[in-house]
């Protein structure tokens, strides 16, 4: 017999997305769902950006990694409470394992949750975990013709971090390029360049993502 | 790269259905995928296979009916489809002022059980 179902794939995940958003609404946190590839520098974004809000805002971190928890000790380091999650093969992180992660934190104590996804351009774009928005850093040595590449990852974010810009004279990479394709692809992307060895551009970045914390 | 995701989602939903209403087995399973959904075909064909082992869609055989991008643009007025995996500009005038309406899909809409 032949039946109708039309159900969305990803509906079971999606479900759990949102009830991880009421989660975080009820409890007055922000979300931001970091997505990067492999050593980009997420980690640093994230412990740059701590240091702006020292003082300012309460910060926690979810660490998404395939194994090992030296993100998680590096962020710990800085006194934040941090959540190491290892998916054990899985290249991205997915709303079932944060809704897990999320009991080891008290969310009423935070203003910001940074969740760092697994390094990976494609995936992680596809998973709703329940964040606010998501950010992609793109380090500008991976080179401009990542967003023509990747494209959903640029589609999907709401802010594009371009990192090492220090790095730039020793490269052959045209900024101006990635910009205008991820444009191209989204207009509404806002735009980031730092420099998270030097610190160049990072206040403009915190500032901006502290403008959307409630 | 995620197909397995994909596919025990899938499983998971169609062998729920069955399960609520009461049927024992799962023949067929149609979906349709966008092709700007970023899932692979063969890849979710190959992901199926090895979950439905051991569950009441062991013999369903799936089904793909690929979905292209379409949209239309608001600069000249006109609908457009595509073959590739996204597009930055309207096929026609080169405008950047248009809206995707199809291609992103990831749904399941028929089953035949039994």
């Amino acid at each position: 017999m032949k039946i109708k179902v039309v159900t969305r794939i990803m509906e079971a995940n999606d479900r759990i997305a949102a009830e991880n958003k009421k989660f975080f609404n009820e409890a007055g946190v922000y979300v931001i769902n970091l997505m990067s590839a492999p050593g980009a520098g997420k980690t640093s974004l994230i412990e740059r950006t701590i240091k702006e809000y020292q003082g300012k805002l309460r910060v926690g971190v979810i660490e998404g990694d395939i194994a090992g928890t030296e993100d998680a000790q590096r962020i710990g380091g800085l006194g934040i409470p941090v959540i190491q999650i290892n998916t054990g093969g899985a290249c991205h992180l997915d709303a079932n394992m944060i809704n897990e992660a999320i009991v080891g934190l008290y969310l009423k104590d935070l203003d910001l949750l940074i969740i760092e996804n697994v390094g990976n351009l494609v995936c992680p774009a596809e998973f709703k975990v329940g964040e606010d928005m998501k950010v992609m850093l793109l380090s500008v040595t991976e080179g401009d013709d990542k967003p023509l590449k990747y494209p959903l990852m640029f589609q999907e974010s709401s802010a594009l971090v371009l990192n090492k810009i220090d790095l730039l004279p020793y490269t052959n990479v045209d900024i101006g390029k990635i910009k205008k394709n991820s444009l191209s692809l989204n207009p509404t992307l806002k735009i980031f360049e730092v420099s998270c060895k030097t610190g160049e551009g990072i206040g403009e970045w915190a500032e901006w993502l502290q403008s959307l914390v409630r | 790269m995620h197909e397995v995701s994909i596919a025990l989602s899938l499983l998971e939903i169609a062998t729920g259905y069955c399960k609520r209403e009461g049927y024992k087995g799962i023949e067929s399973i149609k979906v349709k995928i966008g092709k700007a959904s970023g899932v692979l075909p063969q890849a979710l064909f190959f992901a199926f296979d090895a979950v439905k082992a051991g569950t009441i869609a062991e013999k369903a055989c799936l089904t793909i009916e690929e979905i292209p991008i379409s949209g239309f643009c608001n600069s000249c007025s006109s609908n457009f489809s595509v073959e590739e995996a996204y597009i930055l500009f309207c096929p026609r005038c080169g405008d950047t002022s248009f809206r995707v309406e199809t291609g992103r899909e990831l749904d399941i809409y028929e089953m035949e059980v039994f």
